[in-house]
């Protein structure tokens, strides 16, 4: 089954973490699933290396955290993005956009 | 920063993240179960891809970052294995301790006396303004004076100065309800608090207009120490009357609190408008006179004016005024060379900052002296702990070499060294800033008791604070480096092969440890000689007269508002009656108090059968007849003075002078000095009118450093209106204090007694400078000596222990005990000499340095540093002896045995 799935490319995790808060405030698990249904299954996203990068965008002032009751009734650290982590998203959906443009321009070329 | 804080709050950060990752786990669990997959099988999945305890490690990277956690890991280790060894851990710690601590309480003299900023608005924009040439102007007080009037010219030019102050320093008597006391006071322009920017923290602070015109302001502003010390910090003080010298002034305000003067060794109890100069200094009318000299002059220059632009720029006004000067009224009638001289004067700016201070200028040299004793004290105790350490390290081969062997890194374990070398300084700095206040106390102590009592404090500043954590820092680093040098150059083949203990490598550095604590040793001591001898060589030499039993005290009556001819009448009511008691053997009057520092002095013309000037100044005095009796000066041609010296009534002026023998020395070579005729002064026009009648011994009248000429002139005869007293007790001198205060307080129980002490304490206090440079330096040298016979007896013992196999194959040969001890006495002579030949330049170059502060020794003294290399040899050698003994006692069946 893994083999079907492409594990995350580097880097990539924390833009897609900013993009999955940036609709509305989640939890650990909740970013995981919403990763996993997002992608459709498609990305393998290493549940292990989900809660160090949390933790390191937090760290940046990107995201706030705050204990809340989640939905099944019990206690859980939701994540939200703060107003540098909104900045920063746009800066790296930006730079995405212009790197992946590039990259189908050389494979258009190559395939002409 | 957030790193620390994250560590501080690390418990509460793991609660957070366990509770986050058990959330997560959780109701992965109860997804995966409700998709149908069994709980132990569930379990087990999640923890794979979890990885739960790798999370735990890569998060609390992020917290703390890679290096900060493994530092915190070393240092927790280090704590372990130093409490483990506390022998080695109190040795280091009591050497760090001291070098630190004495750092930091000389550093915090040095900083408050030399280095520390007035508490005042932008102190970097304050310049002293000084007249560079010749004057042409008489004058009182300390140093870089100038007169009223030049400030007031000063004020005028805008374009340079935001402002310009002038002040003096001086004492008067106070009387606020009680008796009158002596206080100091600043004498200040009515500009001085708005230049320095200070305000007030009660009242207000003197204005412009207080200063207006002569006589323009009777009011005083009160500094806030005094005002808590005397008024207990009454709020009504505001408006009430206080009488300075017996003139009623009215307290407007009190000055905010920080601010204490601009002279960080005087600190004024109050503030006076320079236009009430005549009152605050009896007998002074010349507060408008340009030919008096007597105030400094201080200016806040304008934002984006330089010192140097500014001094360019006023040189045009200053060479108007000198011109303008040249045609005023009352210019004394000089030669064409003082003309010239005068008209060739310049004005210089000093940057300020700092104020204007003469106790600055007479300890900032002694105080740089000390500072950088201590900092080679510093760094001794700095390569005996290094020493300590390497002796450490090598015991601790063998867990080093495990560790290598274990993949351990050699910077990783370098790190560990050095987290052992903080941990230590930092532990030593604690301590010695825990010491730093006693220590700051002992060392203000050696200082004139009103410095000590006012102007210095021993409190830990924030600042001094900083100092000895840098300090600390800094010597952990330095003390820990030879150590993980040699640990990254650890042969862990051979560690792991040995059979106990390191490589030679370890030796070689521990001899170099010990030779370099020699030579900074031998620095220490040789400095110790100089200051003990030039101390010594003072005390030897004393002040050229009997001081047994000889108390002296002075009177100012003029501050009582008595007249001068009533000031007169009383000190001879005085005189009289003290000659009279039974309790004093003999007494004397004189104008100047001796060993202050001050003089009053003046070139003289002589003439014998052709005229000439003397080359520098003559230091003059007036004396009553009893002077050299009271004082034990004898007399050695000629006669003393006696009532022929008086001049008739009405008429002033001196007729008789006796000089002494250094006069007679340096001007008259040999020639009868009885009858030459000399006159006060240069001028032309210079009446040579004084008639020589006596020659007396040398004795020491500013300090008991400088040799002077003296002249010395019946007291009375000029305007003398003080005095001091010189009285010689019959029995105790408690016994003559009680005495003297009865006839003083029968003479006029209003009248305070001032500097009332006997002439020992002021031979000591004239010495306190020579006195805290020779007990510091001996204190550092004792340490020197020391630290470095610990290091040396350490690094024998160590190669003796290293080569008990070797002596025992020796002594199993046929050698002798006595040879065993040469082998081992070379070894150490070797450091001994290399450390004395690495030290000798460095004696040499800073000989220089201090030679200022030496009397009567050359800085490069010869005998000093052979009896200082001879003292650091011997007790060297005698520490090596002890480690060679054993290796002489060893038996070679045992020393075979070992290991």
């Amino acid at each position: 089954m893994p083999s079907s799935r492409f594990p995350i490319p580097q880097g990539t995790l924390d833009m897609l973490i900013l993009q999955i808060l940036s609709l509305e405030p989640a939890h650990g698990y909740g970013i995981a699933q919403r990763l996993e249904q997002i992608s459709r299954s498609v990305v393998q996203v290493n549940q292990g290396s989900l809660y160090p990068a949390l933790h390191r965008l937090q760290q940046k002032g990107w995201l706030r955290a705050e204990w809340k009751q989640s939905e099944t009734g019990r206690e859980a650290k939701f994540y939200a993005l703060t107003a540098a982590g909104r900045r920063q998203l746009a800066l790296e959906k930006d730079s995405w956009a212009r790197l992946s443009g590039a990259v189908n321009l050389i494979f258009e070329e190559g395939s002409r | 920063m957030r790193q620390i804080f994250n560590w501080i709050r690390r418990e509460s950060l793991e609660r957070g993240l366990d509770r986050e990752l058990q959330y997560h786990f959780d109701r992965r669990v109860a997804d995966l179960t409700a998709a149908g997959m069994p709980e132990p099988e569930a379990r087990r999945r999640i923890a794979v891809e979890l990885g739960l305890a790798q999370v735990r490690e890569e998060v609390r990277d992020i917290w703390l970052t890679r290096w900060l956690r493994d530092f915190l890991y070393d240092l927790r280790f280090s704590t372990r294995s130093l409490l483990r060894s506390p022998a080695f851990t109190g040795a280091t710690l009591l050497s760090l301790a001291l070098g630190i601590g004495a750092t930091t309480a000389i550093y915090s003299l040095v900083d408050q006396v030399v280095l520390h900023s007035l508490p005042v608005r932008e102190p970097e924009r304050l310049v002293l303004i000084d007249w560079k040439g010749e004057q042409l102007a008489n004058g009182f007080g300390s140093y870089n004076l100038m007169s009223y009037p030049i400030c007031r010219d000063l004020q005028q030019q805008i374009d340079f100065f935001q402002g310009v102050l002038c002040r003096a320093e001086t004492t008067v008597n106070l009387s606020a309800g009680g008796d009158p006391k002596p206080v100091g006071a600043e004498i200040v322009s009515g500009s001085y608090f708005a230049v320095l920017g200070v305000g007030p923290a009660l009242g207000r602070i003197i204005e412009d207009q207080d200063d207006a015109a002569p006589l323009a302001g009777p009011v005083i502003v009160l500094s806030y120490d005094f005002w808590q010390s005397q008024f207990a910090g009454a709020p009504d003080v505001l408006g009430r009357k206080v009488l300075v010298n017996q003139h009623p002034m009215t307290i407007v305000g009190v000055a905010a609190a920080p601010f204490r003067g601009i002279d960080v060794g005087v600190v004024p109890a109050f503030w006076i408008p320079a236009s009430m100069s005549e009152q605050v200094v009896p007998g002074f009318h010349d507060l408008l006179d340009r030919r008096t000299r007597w105030l400094q002059i201080l200016g806040r220059l304008r934002p984006n004016v330089t010192t140097a632009h500014a001094q360019a720029g006023l040189q045009p006004f200053f060479k108007a005024m000198l011109e303008e000067d040249t045609h005023r009224a009352g210019f004394p009638t000089v030669t064409a060379t003082d003309r010239r001289r005068f008209l060739a004067s310049t004005l210089q700016l000093t940057p300020a900052p700092q104020g204007h201070s003469g106790l600055r200028r007479s300890l900032s040299q002694p105080l740089w002296v000390l500072f950088a004793a201590t900092g080679v004290l510093l760094g001794l105790a700095c390569l005996n702990v290094a020493g300590l350490f390497l002796a450490r390290g090598s015991a601790r081969g063998r867990e080093i070499g495990t560790r290598l062997a274990l993949g351990a890194s050699r910077g990783r374990i370098g790190r560990q060294l050095l987290a052992d070398g903080l941990l230590l300084s930092l532990a030593g700095g604690a301590l010695g800033i825990a010491l730093g206040p006693q220590a700051i106390r002992a060392l203000i102590a050696f200082l004139p008791r009103e410095v000590a009592s006012n102007a210095l404090h021993a409190s830990l500043s924030p600042h001094l604070v900083a100092f000895a954590f840098l300090v600390s820092v800094a010597s952990g680093i330095l003390s820990s480096l030879a150590p993980a040098v040699h640990a990254g150059r650890y042969n862990l083949i051979a560690s792991l092969r040995e059979r106990g203990g390191s490589g030679l490598g370890g030796i070689r550095l521990r001899k170099c440890i010990v030779t370099l604590q020699v030579a900074f040793s031998l620095i220490l001591i040789v400095g110790a000689g100089l200051f003990l001898r030039s101390l010594s060589g003072l005390l030897a030499k004393g002040p050229g007269f009997d001081t047994a039993k000889l108390l002296s005290f002075s009177l100012d009556p003029e501050k009582n508002a008595y007249s001068q001819d009533q000031a007169r009448q009383l000190i001879r009511r005085v005189e009289t009656e003290l000659r009279a008691a039974p309790a004093t053997r003999n007494s004397a009057v004189a104008r100047v108090r001796l060993l202050t520092g001050g003089s009053w002095n003046n070139p003289v013309t002589i003439q014998t059968d052709h005229r000439f000037t003397s080359d520098r100044d003559v230091e003059m005095n007036a004396v009553s007849p009893s002077f050299f009796a009271t004082m034990h000066i004898p007399l050695l041609a000629g006669r003393n003075f006696d009532e022929h010296d008086s001049r008739p009534i009405g008429e002033t002026g001196r007729r008789s002078v006796i000089v002494n023998q250094a006069f007679a020395d340096r001007y008259l070579d040999g020639r009868d000095p009885l009858g030459v005729r000399i006159g006060s002064g240069t001028l032309p026009e210079t009446k040579t009118d004084i008639e020589i009648v006596g020659v007396v011994g040398d004795i020491s009248y500013r300090s008991l450093r400088e040799p002077s000429e003296e002249a010395w002139f019946p007291i009375f005869e000029g305007d003398d209106a003080m005095g001091t007293f010189y009285v010689r007790a019959r029995g105790t001198p408690e016994e003559a204090f009680q005495t003297i205060r009865q006839i003083v307080h029968r003479a006029d129980p209003q009248l305070p007694i001032l500097s009332f002490r006997t002439v020992d304490e002021q031979v000591g206090r004239s010495l306190s400078t020579e006195r805290l440079l020779a007990a510091l330096s001996g204190s550092f040298g004792a340490l020197a000596l020391l630290l470095s016979l610990i290091g040396l007896y350490g690094v024998m013992s160590f190669v003796v222990t290293q080569r008990t196999r070797e002596l025992g194959i020796r002594l199993a040969l046929g050698a002798t005990g006595a040879s065993a001890i040469r082998l081992v006495l070379r070894d150490a002579a070797a450091m001994i000499v290399a450390g004395i030949a690495i030290a000798l330049p460095c004696v040499a170059a800073l000989g220089r340095l201090v030679q200022s502060q030496l009397f009567g020794i050359a800085a490069i003294d010869p005998a000093t540093v052979a009896g200082a290399s001879l003292l650091l040899g011997g007790a060297s050698i005698a520490a090596a002896l002890v480690p060679a003994w054993r290796a002489a006692r060893l038996r070679p069946t045992d020393a075979l045995r070992l290991d």
